[in-house]
């Protein structure tokens, strides 16, 4: 068993390296090698996540320890280790799985690309990376592997280097995040001061424990952790570079940016939860930022015209979703989503990108519509991923979603529920919106590409039609019955402790008091999104029929001019960062460099001319005449002189 | 007949005296010395000036010294110094100035010098008899062949050693003008 | 003023002040030399005086007042020597001339 865990990661590294070293010699050939190892390490996966799962690992999971990487005596010991236990094993299941399909996804996506080999090899270094960030047992190992995983991002978003706007999105991305790492660094540094040890389970029962003396406050600890989670998860403010990072090939954006790399935020929490459940008020923080980034996010979605970004704010959204159950203590119900929304996501990012593979590489959905009778299987698919997302029972999305709401409203954080419970509405309206303009209505595809449209191979689509399964019956499977299906139980474990201190009553569901208002109410303002969205953009389902109405929209637009133009420009965030440190911290740098320059140099400087300013005086003194020496001797002799001859008369 | 120790209508000592024409003179040809533009009338000024100083020494009870230094100063070193100045003339000799831009300096240097050594000199109690007394002749030979001997040779030995390396220095080349 | 031991030293000092003055203020290195001369005698004469009025020092002050005396001849002697062998170089007897060492 131990050896097939090491084995999970090892693979897609070597296949990364393989990769790397002979890409440019097996050019078209180069997937059989980088899927290849990344099909074994699902299937071994799969091995270990049932063993995992069924209990036979035990509660607290599987140790493995690999190596002493930093042997620096008794004060600062590292060690290289995996652990795996029921929240690793959800992760493995969405990591392998997801990433499995896109890297089968890719084989047609980038077929016609010439950096192909580079494209697998940098796929398969992030399923190392990811995979090592969910294994890893200590947090210097997480965080390496967060870099990692960051760095892999930066290689990915950046892959079409040639292009100048991806090479700033890749940039963007990679700044942002370290951002936020400079809080997780802190908040490690934090735990080991605290703690003496940088291994996850020991230190946080260190941390934790009765009558610990802690230097630096729980509260601030479990924050500098979550500033981590914020940059890699993208919440407010750490937000701006996700839309950006779109810039990468869609399989890219399906794989880091919808289902693996953002969740690692999340996982981060959840794998910390009993530090967050003895520090309520970092909990709150946690909450208020996730829900803000799902309602600011679905705000600007509403108005988005690249079909990948508003993909792109529909992620940030849901993150701010888990981030919420997260913060109000529904930690199973976070993962759930996590995991319900990695194939969903997942799912609608391959489609979008079968969509512009379609229409010949557009992604503006104005310059889309009427795709449905023409793409059938990208189209049925997307059909049913944003049935999903948008909270329809009996989709995946339905179960998830509605959990975290009931946990909210049910634990009191009523202002979550309210928020949350209106960026559903806003969720359902978004998708159905993109539905609209880009399968259903007229066709307003260039003339040119017209034609040409076509569905994508089979390589594409048959990753399309597998995630399209868990998207439907996943929730079914796992999610029901609500609070006690199959990943409560799974997820127990890892959460009971935390769910302890929060002093959280088991409570049963109960479909006829506040659960089943909650479950309607949810259902409704969904259902009432998706009607104004087919009343503005238009359906063509059998038996419901409307033609998109364009008018309508301008006009609804024309009556709150701000808050169109708010939602287009972003919320003028990035502009305003752009003020802030680019501008600002360009004087600021600027300032800074006369100072070195001018003063510090100048110092340096002035000093060497000063000495040879004074050599040159003293220099006047040697004459080469042998007088001017007597001179100074008959001089000196006769201070001296006078001198003692002073001071002895006193 | 002794010569009276007072001379009769001033009453000053005769030693008195002839110390002052002495240190008159000794003084005034030193300024002679340091001042006069010709070399050879400075070289002449320091013989006269050799020649008082002789005088003062016989006065302050030094025969030997007194007649040591008439012959090595006067005899020995002056002649060589005028020989000097001779090997050394160039024509343009006396239009050129005598003194250096530091001269004044250097004068300001000495009068403080000759300040302080009257003031160290006045100042302090040399425990030193009231009058004068001759050196005995027989007492210096004894002291100078017994107790001095050794800087005695040594003395000699370099007056060897700077004889011989005057004439080394000074030797003219094959060829060389004078 | 003959039996006073301050008159001769103040004599001696006057004559070292004189050699003094002249050895820093003359430009012809022979002048130099003289002054030298003059100083020696300076202290030469302090020398016999001191012989000449303490009882301890008696027979011992002129012995050294001789010494003295054949020390500056020897002197005299390379002096001059070195004079002559720089002007045969550099045709001119002035110091003020000779700065080859000159910054």
């Amino acid at each position: 068993m131990e050896s097939l865990v090491v084995l999970i990661p090892a693979l897609p590294l070597a296949g990364f390296i393989l990769t790397g070293l002979f890409g440019r010699r097996l050019d078209k050939e180069a997937h059989w090698l980088a899927v290849g190892v990344v099909v074994v390490s699902w299937l071994i996966s799969m091995v270990v996540v049932v063993a995992a799962l069924s209990g036979r690992l035990g509660d607290a999971g599987l140790s493995i320890k690999l190596w002493e990487w930093i042997p620096a005596g008794k004060a600062f010991h590292v060690d290289v280790g995996f652990t795996v236990d029921n929240l690793t094993a959800v992760l493995l299941i969405v990591v392998t799985t997801i990433g499995m399909l896109v890297h089968v996804y890719s084989i047609g996506y980038m077929a016609h690309d010439p950096g192909y080999w580079r494209f697998f090899a940098y796929l398969n270094l992030f399923m190392f990376s990811m995979l090592v960030l969910v294994l890893a047992s200590s947090f210097l190992v997480v965080f390496v592997a967060w870099e990692l995983v960051g760095l892999s991002s930066y290689l990915l978003i950046g892959f079409w280097y040639g292009r100048r706007s991806a090479a700033l999105a890749a940039k963007k991305a990679f700044i942002v995040n370290r951002v936020g790492d400079v809080g997780f660094a802190l908040g490690i540094m934090a735990i080991f001061v605290n703690t003496g040890t940088f291994e996850i389970r020991e230190s946080i029962e260190k941390l934790t424990a009765a009558g610990a003396v802690l230097t630096v406050p729980l509260p601030v600890i479990a924050l500098l952790v979550f500033a981590g989670a914020m940059g890699k998860s993208a919440q407010f403010p750490l937000h701006v570079w996700l839309p950006d990072a779109m810039e990468g090939p869609t399989p890219v954006s399906a794989l880091i940016h919808a289902a693996t790399m953002v969740n690692a935020g999340v996982y981060l929490v959840a794998r910390t939860n009993l530090l967050f459940a003895h520090a309520p008020d970092a909990m709150v923080v946690v909450a208020a930022i996730g829900i803000f980034t799902a309602i600011l996010a679905a705000s600007i979605a509403l108005t988005q015209t690249d079909i990948k970004r508003v993909l792109a704010y529909s992620t940030l959204s849901q993150l701010g979703y888990m981030f919420a159950a997260l913060g109000v203590g529904a930690w199973a119900a976070a993962i759930f989503h996590l995991m319900s929304h990695g194939f969903f996501k997942g799912l609608l990012f391959l489609d979008s990108g079968s969509v512009i593979h379609a229409v010949d590489g557009e992604q503006d959905m104005r310059l889309m519509g009427g795709l449905s009778r023409k793409i059938p299987i990208t189209y049925g698919t997307m059909l049913i991923g944003s049935v999903a997302i948008s909270g329809i029972p009996p989709l995946a999305g339905f179960f998830s979603k509605d959990e975290i709401l009931a946990s909210a409203f049910k634990n009191g954080f009523l202002w979550v529920w309210l928020v949350g419970f209106i960026v559903a509405g806003l969720t359902a309206f978004y998708m159905f919106r993109l539905m609209g303009l880009t399968f259903w209505g007229p066709s307003r595809v260039d003339r040119q590409v017209e034609p040409h449209i076509h569905e994508s191979p089979p390589v594409m689509t048959g990753p399309l039609i597998v995630l399209a399964i868990p998207s439907v019956f996943l929730g079914l499977l796992i999610g029901f019955p609500p609070e006690s299906g199959l990943i409560h139980q799974w997820l127990e474990p890892v959460f009971t402790d935390g769910l302890e201190v929060l002093h959280r009553p088991e409570a049963a569901f109960n479909v006829f008091g506040i659960d089943g208002a909650l479950v309607l109410s949810s259902v409704l303002i969904a259902a009432v999104g998706i009607a104004v969205a087919w009343r503005l953009f238009g359906v063509e389902l059998p038996r419901l029929s409307r033609e998109p109405d364009p008018e309508r929209v301008r006009a609804l637009t024309a009556r709150a001019p701000f808050l169109y133009r708010a939602s287009l420009n972003k919320w003028w965030f990035d502009d305003l960062y752009d003020l802030l440190f680019i501008r600002v911290g360009g004087r600021v740098a600027a300032f800074l460099w006369w100072f070195d320059r001018v003063i510090v140099d100048g110092t340096v400087n002035q000093i060497g001319i000063e000495t040879q300013r004074a050599g040159r005086l003293l220099r006047q003194v040697q004459t080469g005449r042998v007088q001017n020496y007597a001179l100074g001797i008959a001089l000196g002799l006769l201070v001296m002189a006078g001198s003692y001859l002073v001071i002895t008369a006193r | 007949m002794t010569i009276p120790e007072v001379i009769p209508i001033v009453n000053v000592r005769w030693d008195d005296i002839l110390f002052l024409i002495l240190a008159t003179v000794m003084i005034g040809s030193a300024l002679l010395v340091v001042i006069l533009r010709d070399i050879i009338r400075c070289g002449l000024a320091m013989m006269v000036c050799f020649g008082a100083l002789a005088g003062i020494y016989v006065i302050a009870g030094a025969p030997l010294v007194a007649a040591t230094q008439v012959l090595v100063y006067i005899g020995a070193i002056s002649v060589l110094v005028l020989f000097a100045i001779m090997l050394t003339q160039t024509k343009a000799a006396p239009a050129r100035l005598v003194f250096q831009t530091q001269a004044v300096p250097a004068a300001l240097a000495a009068v403080v010098l000759a300040i302080i050594i009257a003031l160290a000199v006045g100042s302090t109690d040399w425990g030193a008899a009231g009058t004068r007394v001759r050196t005995a002749t027989d007492a210096l030979a004894k002291v100078l062949f017994q107790q001095y001997v050794l800087p005695f040779e040594i003395v000699s030995v370099l007056l060897l050693a700077a004889v011989i390396g005057g004439v080394f220095l000074a030797k003219r080349d094959e060829g060389e003008p004078l | 003023m003959t039996n006073s031991l301050d008159a001769y030293l103040i004599l001696s000092g006057l004559l070292f002040a004189i050699g003094t003055f002249g050895f820093l203020a003359r430009r012809n290195a022979i002048s130099m030399l003289m002054s030298i001369e003059l100083m020696l005698n300076g202290v030469n004469l302090a020398i016999v005086a001191f012989g000449s009025f303490i009882d301890r020092l008696r027979p011992n002050a002129s012995v050294i007042a001789l010494l003295v005396i054949a020390v500056a001849a020897a002197e005299a002697t390379v002096g001059l020597a070195i004079v002559i062998a720089i002007f045969r170089n550099r045709r001119t007897p002035l110091v003020d001339e000779y700065d080859s060492m000159r910054q």
